[in-house]
């Protein structure tokens, strides 16, 4: 197994003034693995550091914001201090969570063109990608359209469409969903988890809906006051209830239940999906 | 958290509207003939997919918009002529993105704005701000500039700025957007207290889980019409409706649903609903190591 | 605003390169500047006017540009005859006597205007903003203006929704502006001016950071466009044609006065 992304040590502090108002450490010492191809969901309260994190993995921090940066970060063995943000950008893709900033084209098309163009690809070459890209994020009818009128699922997908034509190996999300509907949201997890399969991309992402992370992530990162909790499979870290409630992330509601009724009737229950959730629960009702 | 009807403190009518038409001027976001009324001191959810009108919907309950065809009635009263600062006083609206509203140069000035629009005494101005400064926990902030606060602490104080001008209906947009697990306790709960104090409260939202755990009412639009509307669990039955929409019901919902076959009666809004429930289902059920460990 | 006036469409104007048409919109304002003489330049109005409806403009569009520009059509003739009275002859209306230099001078400077509205209107209606601020970069705009230029058009409808947002919620405070007038209103719209600007800045950052997510600002690579433009012959054909016209005017009109007289033709 290929390793993608490599976190020793990460330690990072903004410049006077910005962000945080307090020129205080975001990120307190981080060290996490990546294995390519794995879906990695980071959850945490807000003022964790996640955001922070998805703009080291791209070089954004601290090649742009400046600030001061202990510790390294690597993607595919390439050192995110010692390499430009737009040099890495080929190698990272970055979808933020306000499609709005994102998507500074006037339509599709010239959206996911726009960093082939910036990379100086030929242009017979950015036509297929562009092609390929649109249809893989099922946009192929939108292409003539504006930003602004789309909807938000496909704003979002064509944020991913446009990081993807320039076909990194790590898709860095920060909390991507959150201006979606629920039928939105899980749309666009299902695509992400289609885009893992079908390409082998490494997916990262920053999330508050526990429960989709539970439903589709391979591995769990909690995160508080800038240093990482715990990295683990959705149910070793969702499952921890007393935990979770304690840091102040949500919990998958199945995961709730199994704690109140752990707590109440001394059952051994432990899922954090719907589908086992729902087979545990029979299984006890039928067990007398 | 048990659901609390009580339908003699529901006899007034707070909201009422009246066969509402709406279509902006390029044709966008259309409500096509709404009716309903929403009961005083009730707390109401507004559901349905984006694009089926819920904000549309809860901008005329101010006079930010106004229908092309319809009424709307607040407490008895046609609100058709009244002016937005007049409804104001009555029915407060929280924006859902708070740096839409932030502009002060402190968090004390932000929250007095609106009491001071209102053209109250300057003393109670001030001890209005002051009260929604405790109330949401702001007194620490109440010489900073609102617009260097975290996320969470803005839309905290958004809310407080809307509270502070003491309306009787507060409509909530999306007040949880952006806010993590524990934020979005916060919020609610506060929401629940301004409702226990006798406010009807209007939530606008996504969260399938808050409107099962807080809201007793429900009104389901879609395509700018109601779709279903009644309390929330007799909404939440209507299966179909809700698919349609594409809203997916909170996983105890689900899962009380899916074990019917099993006994289970009555499919839960909360989780100690659900567990409370469950563990009866066992009892019955005759499982005999209930109670060890 | 600018960016509402591009209509999508095939006619022979949206095909035209948009540097021949920039060019000629350059060119045609000169030669509007350097005419004096009431004929032509109803003529070159004429000519003017004539290209949007070749290219098949929407009627609707057109009628919207005349309309606005009734106020000033009015009142300039009306100002030049009331304020500027030169020359010798008169011209009669029922009872009212007016010089006609001031008329014909008041009329002209209507036309300019009409002139300059219609030539930008046919740039605008025909071109889209990609393809205009490409066109103005292979004019020799520094890359990096053409993509502020870009980037002010994709997000002035933003801002307007922003503003039209933030206006609703003070509002709901219970903002009262509209019964005020002038700098007392721009003061109570303060509540609704400072949020727009602060979400400038936020946007600006962000658009900041998805810009380098997206490899902007590589060094040492060359920016290669995807939906680039070339001149065609026609193209070649129209801006011969446009400069030729102007040209010659300019030459017979400094030469021999061609067109310099508000009333005849040669001096």
């Amino acid at each position: 197994m290929t390793t993608a992304v490599v976190i020793q040590d990460l330690r990072y502090a903004y410049p006077n003034g910005a962000e945080t108002h307090e020129a205080s450490w975001v990120l307190r010492g981080v060290d996490m693995v990546v294995d390519e191809g794995e879906f990695l969901s980071i959850v945490g309260p807000t003022g964790s550091g996640k955001s922070t994190l998805c703009l080291a993995l791209n070089g954004v921090v601290p090649n742009t914001t400046g600030g001061r940066m202990r510790g390294d970060v690597s993607v595919f063995g390439v050192n995110t201090k010692k390499h430009p943000v737009a040099a890495l950008a080929k190698l990272v893709g970055v979808v933020f969570q306000d499609p709005e900033t994102q998507l500074f084209n006037m339509d599709a098309e010239a959206e996911v063109a726009f960093g082939l163009e910036t990379m100086g690809m030929p242009s017979e070459e950015i036509g297929e990608r562009v092609d390929w890209a649109l249809a893989l994020m099922g946009l192929r009818e939108m292409r003539d359209r504006s930003p602004l009128q789309l909807s938000g699922g496909e704003k979002q997908r064509l944020a991913i469409a446009s990081v993807l034509a320039m076909t990194p190996k790590v898709l860095v999300l920060d909390e991507p969903t959150n201006n979606l509907d629920p039928q939105g949201k899980r749309d666009l997890f299902t695509a992400l988890w289609d885009l893992r399969q079908s390409l082998g991309l490494t997916v990262i992402m920053v999330e508050q809906e526990t429960e989709f992370v539970a439903e589709f992530s391979d591995r769990v990162a909690l995160m508080r006051d800038g240093h990482l909790e715990i990295v683990g499979p959705p149910a070793t870290v969702l499952g921890d209830v007393e935990r979770m409630r304690e840091i102040g992330v949500a919990i998958p509601q199945v995961t709730e239940v199994a704690y109140c009724l752990n707590r109440d009737f001394g059952l051994g229950l432990a899922f954090t999906r719907f589908g086992e959730a729902l087979l545990s629960l029979e299984a006890k009702l039928h067990e007398s | 958290m048990k659901a609390e009807k009580d339908p003699s403190r529901f006899a007034a009518v707070c909201l009422e509207i009246r066969d509402l038409w709406f279509t902006y001027g390029d044709g966008q976001d259309v409500l096509n003939g709404i009716s309903l009324s929403i009961a005083e001191g009730d707390f109401v959810a507004v559901i349905g997919q984006n694009g089926s009108g819920k904000t549309t919907l809860a901008k005329h309950f101010l006079g930010l918009l106004r229908p092309t065809k319809g009424e709307i009635l607040l407490h008895g009263e046609r609100i058709r002529d009244r002016s937005v600062g007049e409804l104001a006083r009555q029915v407060g609206y929280v924006f859902q993105n708070p740096d839409h509203q932030i502009f002060g140069t402190t968090t004390w000035e932000e929250i007095a704005f609106g009491p001071r629009n209102l053209g109250l005494s300057a003393e109670e101005v001030e001890r209005r701000t002051v009260d929604a400064l405790e109330r949401f926990d702001l007194s620490s902030e109440a010489t900073k500039p609102p617009a260097m606060l975290s996320f969470g602490q803005r839309r905290k104080v958004s809310l407080a700025a809307v509270y502070a001008m003491d309306p009787h209906v507060l409509i909530l947009d999306e007040p949880t957007n952006g806010l993590d697990g524990r934020g979005e306790k916060e919020a609610m709960e506060l929401a629940r207290t301004l409702n226990n104090t006798g406010k009807t409260i209007i939530l606008v939202t996504h969260r399938i889980r808050l409107v099962a755990e807080y809201a007793r009412s429900c009104i389901l639009l879609a395509g700018g019409r109601v779709s279903a509307y009644g309390d929330t669990r007799s909404v939440f039955e209507q299966d179909d409706l809700l698919k349609s929409s594409n809203i997916e019901l909170p996983q105890v919902w689900e899962l009380g649903r899916q074990l019917a076959p099993r006994g289970f009666l009555q499919p839960a809004l909360s989780v100690g609903d659900f567990c409370q429930t469950y563990g009866e289902l066992l009892k019955q059920t005759g499982f005999r190591n209930a109670g060890a460990r | 605003m600018l960016a509402d006036f591009f209509m999508r469409g095939d006619s022979w104007l949206h095909k035209t390169d948009p540097r021949v048409k920039v060019l000629s919109v350059g060119l045609t304002l000169a030669a509007a500047l350097i005419l004096q003489n009431l004929l032509m330049m109803v003529i070159l109005w004429l000519l003017v006017l004539a290209v949007p409806f070749a290219a098949r403009a929407p009627r609707g569009r057109i009628r919207f540009v005349l309309s606005a520009l009734v106020p000033v059509s009015v009142l300039m003739p009306l100002v030049w005859i009331v304020f500027y009275p030169i020359g010798v002859e008169t011209i009669s209306f029922w009872f009212i006597e007016v010089k006609l230099l001031s008329l014909v001078q008041g009329l002209t400077v209507v036309l300019r205007i009409h002139i300059v509205s219609f030539a930008v209107f046919a740039l605008l209606f025909s071109t889209d903003q990609t393809t205009l601020v490409r066109g103005l970069v292979k004019l020799r705009l520094p890359y990096v203006w053409g993509l502020v230029l870009s980037l002010a058009l994709r997000y002035i409808p933003t801002f307007e929704r922003s503003f039209a947002d933030i206006l609703q919620a003070q509002k709901a405070r219970g903002l009262e502006f509209e019964s005020m007038r002038g700098w007392r209103r721009v003061r109570a719209l303060m509540p609704v001016f400072v949020p727009t600007v602060i979400s400038l800045f936020r946007l600006s950052e962000q658009i900041g950071i998805a810009l380098e997510a997206r490899g902007f600002g590589a060094e040492g690579v060359r920016r290669t466009y995807f939906r680039d433009i070339t001149f065609r012959t026609l193209d070649w054909l129209y801006i011969a044609i446009v400069v030729t016209a102007v040209g010659s005017l300019f030459y017979f009109n400094l030469k021999y006065g061609f067109g310099a007289d508000p009333l005849r033709l040669v001096r």
